[in-house]
């Protein structure tokens, strides 16, 4: 996509309903918000389907965009807080998810359809954090948002974050450190 | 291991990818089910959305609503209720912000309003809580023995007696907490002392 610019005017042609302009505002920004949405669920199926829910929601509240954050941060702000409530849904659901994880862990199939062992170890770590830690990793890592935008999109004090992030780490080598882990 | 020891392996960590065509559909996938989804608001039913001149005229409806609600609390709360004069916490917090120069913290139904010595030449003593009413309007003051203080219409000297009362002189009437019984009918007096000074 070209620069801000053609980016501020699909989102204003998206706001008068305007079809094509939104599904190239989703062309350019899917992957980004699979990728958060993956880290967070650890789930292929789950991530495709927060990735469709979080443009869904986008196109919903289009309204509420201001302009003063990035269209990506606003956007991932979306994906993540959607993120955190479907896991929290997720596991009242159905009780076993922390049983879930470490079958899909171990499980032959999903051990092969990583890209590698690094890829498989690292993703199982991370579903090993608190959902909190683990979002706040994922946006200050993976996207590259300071603490302050993190703090933004989860709606938390700064220094939340900055604590979420130091926790995070502690375990994250912990794990990562032995191989005998994940 | 170091933090950039560990970002390094975190950021070599691939996600898995979903089926090829997952990034071709998903764009028409979403755009096709938006019509379950309410529409940007110019969009909804072909109507244009609220002008600018509506939203502002009901933000301004909200906000005269909220002060005359206000408004009715004020007027309607009881005259005997505690007033922000008691709190010690605002004595004290503002007896520290100006030392030996607050002459009096007065409340009335403009709100606060402080009375400041020019010369940093008010002695430490205890803060003594004064109420007047006349009729319906209550004034009420927090000041220091030896102080003069502007209630219902008169200039009145405070002083404390040594015994932990309050005398009040008074242009027209002298007033003592060991006696309150007031010479002038229609004012309501009230006095008494806050304790040791915190400054």
């Amino acid at each position: 996509m070209g620069g801000a610019d053609e980016e501020t005017n699909l989102v204003q042609r998206s706001r008068k309903g305007d079809h094509a302009a939104f599904e190239l505002l989703i062309a350019a920004h899917q992957r980004m918000i699979y990728s958060i949405a993956y880290r967070m669920s650890g789930s292929l199926a789950d991530a495709e389907d927060l990735t469709q829910e979080t443009f869904l929601r986008a196109y919903q509240q289009l309204d509420s965009y201001r302009g003063e954050s990035k269209f990506t941060t606003w956007l991932g702000r979306i994906a993540v807080n959607l993120c955190l409530n479907w896991r929290a849904r997720e596991g009242r659901r159905s009780g076993i998810h922390f049983r879930w994880a470490q079958d899909a862990i171990t499980a032959p199939d999903e051990r092969d359809a990583f890209p590698d062992e690094l890829s498989r170890r690292v993703q199982a770590a991370l579903q090993r954090l608190p959902a909190p830690q683990r979002a706040a990793i994922v946006l200050t890592l993976y996207e590259n948002q300071s603490h302050a935008e993190a703090a933004r999109a989860l709606n938390c004090s700064e220094a939340t974050i900055s604590w979420r992030v130091f926790a995070a780490r502690q375990k994250l080598k912990r794990w990562l450190k032995d191989p005998s882990h994940g | 291991m170091d933090n950039a020891g560990l970002d390094s392996i975190l950021k070599k960590a691939r996600i898995r990818e979903p089926a090829a065509d997952f990034w071709a559909t998903l764009p028409h996938r979403v755009t096709g089910q938006l019509q379950s989804y309410r529409a940007p608001q110019n969009e909804r039913a072909g109507r244009p959305g609220p002008s600018f001149f509506t939203r502002w005229a009901w933000a301004l409806a909200t906000a005269a609503g909220v002060v005359i609600a206000l408004a009715a609390v004020h007027w309607n709360a009881p005259k005997n209720a505690p007033d922000v004069l008691a709190s010690a916490k605002l004595i004290d917090e503002t007896l520290a912000m100006f030392p030996h120069r607050v002459r009096a913290i007065v409340e009335d139904e403009h709100g606060l309003s402080l009375e400041l010595s020019e010369h940093g030449n008010v002695p430490d003593s205890a803060p003594l809580y004064v109420r007047i009413c006349d009729g319906a309007h209550c004034m009420s003051a927090v000041t220091f023995s030896g102080q003069q203080v502007q209630l219902a219409g008169q200039q009145w000297t405070v002083l404390a007696d040594g015994r932990g009362g309050i005398i009040l002189e008074g242009s027209q009437l002298l007033w003592s907490s060991a006696e309150p019984i007031n010479a002038d009918n229609h004012l309501k007096i009230e006095a008494r002392n806050l304790g040791p000074a915190t400054m």
